[in-house]
């Protein structure tokens, strides 16, 4: 009994030497940093101090900063997700020449760089853009209306540049998943929306919970994405991050500020994950 | 760094100085005769171009000497001066007002004198700073920078405030020190207090700026974003614009110009200074002297689309009636901080 045990351990032990790496490099470059920055947040002139919290938790503007940041990243990861789904569908189900193309088309804009696109965006939302004469063409709009620099405008661009971090993982997942398994339930007697909910929803879910945490954690921190799309007038916490460290040179503020966004980011992924499971494991 | 500090002595440069000693004992300057033949500049990377272009020429030709151009950024040279107090390498600062302050409390500076620096007794009212602590050597001024498809000239700083524009002005955050402006010409055309106390009060500033919040698109910090926007036509203006970046667009074809208005303007922080302990103070004074004189303005203004600040400079066309109001730098450095924060709250989205 205990030398299998013993013999189980060896065995892991010998595989995880294979994470050594870039355990070394994340606890080099990334935890302890962070570590840093989570004591900078508690020291004041007197050492350990809670101050630095109070002051930030007790200002209104601040929630207002953390409702903005928590809004805008949900509804990124929404619009993702309304989007992502169908496309990974349909990414899974092609075959051949279809699929390349598609697998290029969501993975080769990654390429080009951020500020590009949000130049991009600029040019297609304002006021004589393709949206605008569309809309106004449509009659949806009397007159063009202002996007850019709103938070739809905001919402609509982070959507377009995290998109393929919600398909890919969304498409690993499906990709495993046998299609005759739908068929079959189809046999079975359910109907098309029973067969969605009970069926390829709950099987697509691993990828659905990681692609939603990768965007969320993306939308959540994004910086140079809403200082170009919708500029100075929109706080974020990771502009107001970097607004503490860089202008205003008050390394507390940006210390408490940068875990409060951390600890956010970090509880709402974690519990989003643990709720998915918990769902299927009940069933 | 260390070596900057010894004279080099290849045997072109032997024959140079030889030969500029026996050429111009006669005739020229005592500071000619000044055996090292180096001098440091501490500058912006940014005013890189005019200075090797028209400046450090000039100097080099008529002293014959060696100009190290330094271009880095107004706090790297602070620094250089605080590691090096007690053997200053560069002899000539040009830094930022903000930065200049600081250099001064901490005594890095030697006066600039008419003396020293005869061209310094030409300069206009308001560009010498602290009794001569440092001067202003060009005005790159602050004015509304309009799409000419879009609008005709804007007369009045009031003008942003119309309704009509709608969505269709841009201002600099309070991050970009141009930013900073718009508090002052707020205050002042909501009280019209003259343009000194204006400044200060910043209450008026945040009530009139807040009368234009629908009128804002955005508040860049990126300058290249808002030019963009402007030459596009989504934006019709951007006030303040800084005569440097919206005249040279202006320049290569962009549909825009740059208005100056009736109430007058301010200028950007453009501060020369002479470092206190400096190698070759003499020829320090005489590049200073030689920034400021007529010839040189006139050149360096025609180069940045900046304002001289020899008064005997004629001003570009148009524009010998702006006025240009001082900025207190210290009132800026002491509150911007302060300023960003209230800006954040009562004029965000």
């Amino acid at each position: 009994m205990i030398a299998a045990l013993k013999n189980r351990l060896a065995r892991m032990d010998r595989i995880a030497i294979l994470a050594v790496p870039a355990l070394v490099y994340m606890i080099a470059i990334f935890a302890i940093p962070v570590a840093g920055l989570l004591l900078r947040s508690f020291s004041g002139p007197d050492g350990f101090t809670l101050a630095g919290y109070v002051s930030f938790l007790g200002d209104a503007f601040n929630w207002r900063v953390i409702g903005n940041t928590l809004r805008v990243a949900a509804i990124t990861t929404l619009i993702c997700l309304a989007i992502g789904y169908p496309t990974a569908v349909a990414l899974s189900r092609a075959r051949g020449f279809v699929q390349v193309a598609l697998l290029v088309a969501i993975i080769l804009p990654l390429s080009v760089g951020v500020v590009v696109k949000a130049f991009a965006w600029q040019i297609v939302l304002r006021r004589d853009g393709i949206v605008a004469n569309i809309l106004v063409g449509l009659g949806v709009w009397d007159t063009p209306q202002l996007l850019l620099f709103t938070e739809t405008g905001l919402v609509v661009g982070a959507a377009n540049l995290f998109l393929p971090f919600m398909i890919l993982p969304i498409y690993s997942v499906l990709k495993l998943v046998d299609p005759n398994i739908q068929d079959a339930a189809a046999t079975l007697g359910a109907s098309p929306v029973y067969r969605f909910f009970k069926v390829a929803l709950p099987l697509a879910m691993p990828g659905i919970v990681s692609g939603s945490s990768i965007v969320f954690s993306l939308a959540v921190s994004m910086y140079v994405i809403p200082s170009l799309l919708i500029g100075d007038r929109f706080q974020t916490l990771a502009t107001l991050v970097g607004r503490s460290f860089l202008l205003m040179r008050n390394e507390q503020l940006g210390a408490v500020t940068a875990s409060v966004l951390l600890a956010l980011a970090l509880a709402i992924v974690a519990f989003s994950s643990w709720a998915v499971r918990r769902k299927g494991d009940s069933r | 760094m260390t070596i900057r500090h010894l004279p080099k002595l290849s045997r072109r440069s032997v024959l140079a100085g030889a030969a500029a000693l026996s050429a111009g004992s006669l005739a020229s300057p005592s500071v000619i005769r000044a055996q090292t033949r180096e001098l440091v500049v501490g500058a912006a990377s940014s005013q890189r171009s005019w200075s090797e272009e028209i400046m450090i020429p000039a100097f080099e030709k008529k002293y014959n000497v060696k100009v190290v151009f330094e271009g880095t950024r107004s706090l790297v040279n602070l620094e250089k001066m605080q590691k090096n107090k007690d053997k200053q390498y560069l002899s000539v600062v040009q830094m930022d007002d903000p930065v200049m302050i600081l250099a001064v409390r901490e005594g890095l500076l030697e006066p600039i004198t008419a003396a020293k620096v005869p061209n310094s007794a030409s300069l206009k009212p308001g560009v010498t700073h602290m009794d001569g602590m440092w001067v202003n050597y060009l005005q790159p001024w602050v004015g509304i920078a309009y799409n000419t498809t879009r609008m005709a000239a804007p007369t009045s700083w009031a003008e942003i405030y119309d309704p009509k524009y709608k969505g269709r002005v841009i201002l600099p955050s309070l991050q970009n020190t141009e930013g900073v402006m718009n508090l002052f010409l707020a205050s002042f055309l909501k009280t019209g207090k003259p343009m000194a106390e204006a400044q200060k009060d910043m209450d008026a500033a945040f009530a009139k700026l807040k009368e234009m919040k629908a009128n804002i698109l955005m508040a860049y910090t990126q300058e290249g974003q808002a030019y963009n926007l402007l030459e596009q036509g989504e934006a019709f203006m951007v006030a303040g614009a800084i005569s440097t970046l919206a005249l040279a667009r202006k320049a290569k074809g962009a549909p825009i110009e740059l208005a100056a208005p009736k109430e007058g303007t301010f200028s950007m922080p453009s501060g020369i200074a002479l470092v206190k302990g400096a190698p070759l103070p003499e020829l320090g004074a005489a590049y200073v002297d030689m920034l400021l004189s007529p010839e040189i303005q006139a050149k360096v203004t025609e180069a940045t689309f900046a304002l001289p600040t020899n008064r005997t400079v004629p001003a570009p066309a148009g524009l010998s009636s702006l006025t240009v109001h001082p900025v207190d730098w210290a009132n800026v450095s002491e509150n911007r901080a302060a300023w960003v924060a209230r800006w954040d709250r009562e004029l965000s989205l």
